[in-house]
């Protein structure tokens, strides 16, 4: 049975079971489920088990915050201090952070308990999970399909119920489609929301780490503990909501204006679409007014991602060399060779296929028509967004 | 359009890739789909302005920057827990005599 977040928090209030028990519960799910469906490729139960002790002790003080001996999970592309964090890449294999992302920070101060890293697709490229180097995870609700990716892991952790929430990170879709996939809650925030610093990065004027769970209110409690400016991810903002997340989603719907774009509905398929269709008139019934925009700039918004995507890719994955992250070729006649060996052996091929796109559309003569142009439809879709407002 | 071999070794050079022969047939025969999909951002947008905002318009004034902090380093081993250093240097492999 997969549980809710306040829901949990008030049986471990109550002492109808100690944050301990939880997790040796959800560890137990874990042993007897992951071999098959391959959703961590890190386990991190030692940690758990201490972080769920302190959090027992919290709890008995009663000063704990919500999250407070929650077991959850992150992407293997979050940093945490000392334990695994690979982007499921070979590259990265045994690869040990030596400090934490400021998401994950966060969340041990709130006494989250950490169970293990969920697989994804390499350096988070891709959208079914399999270009993981240790396979791909297969979806809980038929194991004949895919999760979806890149954050397939961290949807499969949560539909099987091996955690009750966990982080994914999202680009291009790569937290909203395998949340889809598996049927979980997925939520992109709007860039800036939260601190980037220790994700690992794929496409830096894209990325950004989100909640993935069974619930929007789950969703909208992960986000309030994980948002706010960071001095060390300089495009972070600490922006005034107002309230919380979570109270806002207590709030009436009258009078609130919601714009639904014809670009959204190209292509689709017609269950989504009717069941879309049903979500707006519940909205309309419950007074939300129904805005049809258009954003025709959006047709573009895909070739305009993988363009942008690649060129920072090409310039972040630089920094994989063979001298500080601990994977290097086993022989090589120079710096240079020691480099191109280390960097072909070590990367798979989507990756070697973006970081080739990313360098084409760089250099010099490609620079104007691709990525320049790019950045030029993307202030377009920029200026249709804020028209609209 | 379509990409050659010699533009493909020549991409991989500046990406600091290898790849085997039998790769580079493949991959150059995939190059050229991806292009084909980068080149879709070349259709019209209805209603699209002729010339788009210069992208360097959105520049970050040094004054929109915090002042420099000195603020303590990460120690030298464990920046060096991850591979064989030397001294609390990375080392490299001699490659020159």
């Amino acid at each position: 049975m997969r549980t809710k977040i306040s829901e949990l928090a008030k049986r471990l209030r109550n002492r109808e079971i100690s944050a301990v028990e939880l997790t040796k519960a959800y560890i137990g799910a874990i042993e007897k489920l992951n071999p098959t469906l391959n959703a961590y490729v890190h386990l991190t139960f030692d940690t758990a088990l201490n972080a769920a002790e302190q959090a027992d002790q919290r709890l008995k003080e009663g000063d704990a915050p919500l999250l407070c001996g929650i077991p959850m999970a992150l992407k293997d592309n979050i940093c945490t201090d000392g334990l695994n964090t690979t982007c499921c890449s070979k590259i990265l294999k045994g690869f040990k952070p030596y400090y934490d992302a400021t998401v994950w920070e966060k969340l041990k101060a709130h006494g989250a308990v950490l169970l293990g890293k969920t697989n994804m697709d390499e350096f988070a490229m891709g959208s079914t999970s399999e270009t993981s180097c240790y396979g791909a995870p297969l979806n809980p609700r038929n194991t004949n399909y895919v999760t979806g990716g890149s954050s397939g892991g961290s949807a499969a952790a949560v539909c099987a119920n091996l955690a009750v929430y966990s982080l994914g990170s999202d680009t291009g879709g790569s937290i909203r489609q395998p949340a889809s996939f598996c049927g979980v809650v997925g939520l992109k925030p709007t860039y800036g929301a939260v601190s980037r610093y220790g994700l690992i990065a794929y496409g830096s004027s894209l990325d950004q780490i989100g909640p993935m769970t069974n619930s929007v209110k789950d969703a909208a409690i992960v986000f309030d503990a994980i948002k706010g400016g960071d001095r060390r991810d300089q495009t972070s903002v600490d922006y005034d909501y107002g309230s919380s997340l979570a109270e806002c989603l207590d709030r009436d719907v009258k009078g609130m204006r919601i714009g639904v774009a014809e670009e959204f509905f190209d292509g689709i398929n017609p269950e989504i679409k009717s069941k879309i269709e049903e979500a707006i008139k519940l909205f309309e019934r419950n007074g939300a007014v129904i805005e049809n925009i258009r954003l025709p700039a959006l047709k573009l918004a895909l070739p305009v991602y993988y363009i942008i995507a690649c060129a920072e890719a090409s310039s972040n994955l630089g920094r994989y060399d063979g001298i500080r992250y601990g994977y290097r070729t086993s022989s090589y006649t120079s710096i240079e060779d020691m480099i191109v060996k280390t960097r072909s052996e070590g990367f798979g091929d989507e990756v070697k296929r973006r970081i080739m796109l990313g360098t084409y559309v760089l250099s010099s003569g490609y620079y104007d028509a691709y990525y320049k142009k790019a950045c030029l439809i993307r202030e377009e879709i920029n200026r249709e967004f804020d028209a609209v407002f | 359009m379509s990409i050659s071999k010699t533009e493909i070794e020549k991409l991989a050079k500046l990406a600091k890739l290898s790849f085997s022969d039998e790769e580079l047939e493949r991959f150059t025969a995939e190059f050229d789909e991806i292009i084909a999909f980068a080149d879709t951002i070349n259709q019209s947008i209805e209603g699209g302005t002729e010339e788009i905002r210069n992208v360097g318009a959105r520049m970050v004034s040094f004054d929109d920057l915090r002042a420099d902090e000195v603020m303590p380093s990460l120690p030298n081993e464990k920046i060096l827990s991850n591979v064989e250093g030397y001294n609390g240097f990375f080392s490299v492999e001699r490659s020159k005599k």
